[in-house]
């Protein structure tokens, strides 16, 4: 293999969890795993995908214009059919040229896009998040959510070294039928663990690398439970390090061995090796060997503990939000030309008298000059110049199902400043008690879904405090 | 230039009304307005019409207004819509007096109306907030309300203005419109409801934001050479003075968030058209939609210098006794806002006012002053009104 190494890592976990007590005090049984994460009503594997690619390119000198390809994994794309990562490429700011690649039918995807990450030419990033859904129960209790990127690039890294398949027919382990959201199985408990341990075995056997030099392992882990015996079925006497998310974070689907990989590679040095184990539903492995480490782990601790209630508010079990057109409409078409004021918060910069003017069309804010704008980036970063909290009916309809959800939200106008000028845009605040922010306080931009119609959701701009 | 003169204002209560439409609506506006005037007017006399509708819930959105003045048997009548938000009635007013100015029409009836209460409360929402900036005002998650609390927000923050200031907006344009019985929202609330009302926008409550209602009103705007056949000498009612603006139509594209601009703009010219300022103003209705509106009101239509609105508020000057008596009709608060026929229903108060009639009467009040806000500044117009003294 070549000096193609991973760079760069970054993770993204929601700022809601789940604790297993809300669990049994609901349903009089504990779940599989002690707390879960859980997405936000405004976000979904796409946001968590940007928020994971933004932490891994920050990390790093090569800019998002370089990329030459962009891989995303996911078991819950925002869409059945529909090249989804387009919008994560607008939205960092990618080269139109970037080859994309979506992985999305089933839990071993995040194997697929770190392969062809590893194998591109230029810079690359492979990305999973995942946030995969039950029926509400113990089960569902313990899906969790989450997102981690990892960017190839020639450099000093942990390099993937070997990768071997295996493919055989077990209907019935974790799959979801057409339309539906909710994962299933079987629930055949010998038949199952058979599926996942064997299949696992199978493929880690069929790398070529010297099994007593792996100290590490990030196995599929939907529970701590399944990963035990998963481990226990491996062929190595010497693992030091295994990656384990599942108990903290719950299962994150697709992005489950990859967020455990992250946190096995972070205890890694130089000639280490470290497999990752992945398993699809009905099924498949991928077992991936790297050699190295140095990376940074995941924060699995944190995050805000919630009501029963509002997770299940939160995630939408109990909230229909069917959304009609009515007397204030913005069409797609129109929509779409403010993709990089929205997600780039793109300004116009008056090359006559030097005001921002935002969004960037239309006249100077100052000079009323026509067709003089140099198209600038905002900072990410705004202070907040005017704040509302918007309680129960005085929200558009369209932020009807959101707030049924989520609750009443806050509003602010976040004044940016760009070399001695100022300029303004109205966005929701986001991942905060809304009443807690105040005039003044600094917030930093984040890509959240802002609403939805027709049936296509609009991704947008949404500030947390900093 | 000729002068214009208003001879007759009338509207409609202002409520909720399931068993009326708008046409029925500006059909009750309308008899009045010209049963108010002083002689026997002959509604043929009408040369032209402009009025006001933002066209709530969509029942008509095109040719409304002619569709009003066929049903009230203007028949042929050459008639206008105007659309500019909540400053629609106050833009329609405007068209008549320079209409009237320009020696184009001897006689113009202005106005307007809206039918708010009649849909479904989904159905009814998405048609809140349709005059903000739709693409990112909107799109925020704000109607109305959300942004005028950003600007009370902000208004808070700079100035020496609390909780109380707004509450006590809605305490004395209730205790006006208790008095009015064209008002939706005719009865008065104490400090302590005004202080504790369910929030709706922090830090808007309930009883900080005006309500939803149907309504029509209707102004009849002549020459100076009709005017004088059909007035008594000592009841001429001039319009003295006509200002108008624009402003960017989000608030975050503008410079301030603690004051309107175009309000500003409007009122100076108005001012500067009618010959006397603020200080020489008896009686103003201020375009109240939330209570915040009426601080930045004072502040820019220069009752006071900017910030000191509370001021006001806090010794009486705007009460119905004190200097400078505001929104002594309820406002749009207690009367109610039935977004098209505001502005017209504003006049109705004033001419009533000028002649000694109304239900909160200024003694001697001999100018008036009708601030008009479309949105939250992006259009506003100004009017000033002047009962000329008796030649007698």
């Amino acid at each position: 293999m070549s000096d193609r190494a991973i760079v760069a890592t970054g993770a993204y976990l929601p700022r809601f969890r789940l604790d297993a007590d809300e669990v049994r005090e609901a349903w009089d049984q504990s779940p599989a795993v002690a707390s879960a994460r859980v997405p936000a009503a405004d976000e979904d594997a796409l946001t968590m995908a940007i928020a994971a690619a933004e932490d891994a390119l920050g990390d790093t000198d090569v800019g998002p214009d370089e990329l030459d390809y962009l891989g995303l994994a996911t078991s819950t794309p925002p869409v059945e059919e529909g090249a989804f990562v387009s919008r994560a490429v607008r939205a960092l700011g990618l080269s139109e040229t970037v080859r994309t690649e979506a992985a999305t039918q089933d839990t071993a995807a995040g194997a697929d896009v770190l392969s062809a990450a590893a194998a591109a030419d230029g810079p690359a990033l492979a990305v999973a998040a995942d946030a995969p859904e039950a029926e509400p129960g113990t089960t569902d209790a313990g899906m969790g959510a989450g997102a981690v990127a990892f960017l190839f690039d020639e450099g000093a890294g942990p390099r993937l070294v070997d990768r071997a398949d295996h493919a055989d027919e077990y209907p019935g382990v974790r799959f979801r039928e057409r339309g539906a959201t909710a994962v299933d199985s079987i629930d055949i408990t010998t038949y199952e663990r058979a599926a996942v341990t064997g299949t696992l075995a199978s493929a880690v056997d069929g790398l070529s690398v010297d099994p007593d030099r792996v100290t590490g392992v990030a196995v599929h882990q939907p529970t701590p439970k399944l990963a035990g015996r998963i481990t226990g079925g491996l062929p190595f006497e010497g693992v030091d390090r295994q990656g384990q998310v599942a108990n903290a974070a719950g299962d994150l689907g697709a992005a489950g061995v990859p967020m455990a990989l992250l946190d096995a590679l972070a205890g890694a040095d130089d000639g280490d090796l470290t497999v990752g184990a992945f398993f699809g539903g009905g099924a498949r492995a991928v077992a991936l060997a790297f050699d190295g480490g140095d990376v940074t782990g995941p924060d699995l601790d944190g995050g805000e503990f919630l009501p029963y209630v509002r997770y299940l508010r939160e995630r939408g079990h109990v909230v229909s939000g069917e959304v009609a057109g009515g007397g204030a409409h913005v069409s797609l078409p129109t929509w779409r030309q403010t993709l990089d004021a929205r997600y780039r918060l793109a300004a116009g910069h008056c090359t006559e008298c030097g005001a921002l003017t935002f969004p960037p069309e239309g006249a100077c804010r100052r000079c009323g000059g026509r067709d003089t704008f140099d198209r600038v980036e905002l900072p990410r970063e705004g202070r907040v110049a005017a704040n509302t909290v918007i309680g129960q009916g005085g929200a558009p309809p369209e932020f009807g199902p959101q707030q049924a959800r989520d609750g009443p939200f806050g509003v602010a106008i976040v004044e940016f400043e760009r070399e001695g000028e100022t300029v303004q845009l109205p966005a929701q605040l986001t991942d905060c008690a809304p009443e807690s922010v105040g005039i003044g306080d600094r917030v930093r931009a984040v890509i959240r879904k802002v609403y939805e119609q027709e049936g296509v959701a609009r991704y947008g701009t949404k500030f947390v405090p900093v | 230039m000729n002068d214009a003169y208003v001879i007759g204002a009338g509207q409609s209560v202002f409520g909720s009304f399931p068993a009326e439409s708008y046409r029925s609506l500006f059909a009750t506006a309308f008899d009045r307005a010209v049963d108010s005037v002083d002689g026997d007017l002959d509604p043929d006399r009408i040369d032209e019409a402009y009025l006001g509708t933002l066209g709530v819930g969509g029942r008509q959105i095109g040719l409304s207004a002619p569709a009003v003045t066929e049903h009230v048997g203007l028949h042929g009548l050459p008639t206008t819509r105007v659309e500019n938000a909540c400053a629609a009635g106050g833009y329609a007013l405007r068209s008549a007096v320079t209409a009237v100015r320009a020696g184009m029409a001897d006689l113009v009836l202005a106005g307007g109306y809206e039918v708010m209460t009649d849909s479904s409360s989904d159905h009814t929402k998405w048609w809140l907030g349709v005059s903000g900036e739709t693409e990112w005002e909107r799109l925020s998650g704000t109607t109305f309300a959300g942004v005028y609390a950003q600007m009370a927000s902000a208004y808070l923050e700079e100035h020496e203005a609390t909780k109380e200031d707004l509450a006590r907006v809605a305490v004395k344009n209730h205790g006006n419109g208790a008095q009015n019985p064209n008002a939706q929202l005719a009865f008065e609330c104490s400090m302590e409801d005004a202080l504790n009302a369910p929030s709706v926008a922090e830090p808007l409550n309930l009883y900080h934001c005006c309500p939803t209602t149907d309504g029509a009103a209707a102004v009849l705007v002549a020459s100076e050479e009709l005017a004088r056949k059909f007035a008594d000498e000592d009841r001429l009612v001039r319009v003295a003075g006509s200002g108008a603006a624009s402003g960017a139509v989000g608030l975050f594209q503008r410079d301030t968030l603690t004051s309107i601009p175009a309000t500003r703009t409007a009122a100076d010219r108005a001012y500067d058209d009618a010959g006397f300022g603020p200080d020489a103003v008896d009686v103003a209705e201020v375009h109240d939609c939330f209570a915040i509106a009426e601080l930045l009101a004072y502040d820019d239509l220069g009752f006071c210098e900017p910030g000191e609105a509370p001021r006001l508020l806090r010794e009486g000057v705007t009460d119905p006794d004190g200097d400078l008596p505001v929104n002594t009709s309820g406002g749009l608060k207690s009367k109610g806002h039935p977004i098209g026929a505001t502005g017209g229903g504003q006049v109705v108060e004033l001419f009533e006012q000028l002649l000694g009639e109304a239900h909160v009467q200024v003694d001697g009040a001999r100018r008036a002053l009708a601030h008009n806000v479309g949105g939250s500044g992006g259009g506003v117009a100004v009017h000033c009104f002047e009962r000329e003294e008796g030649t007698a």
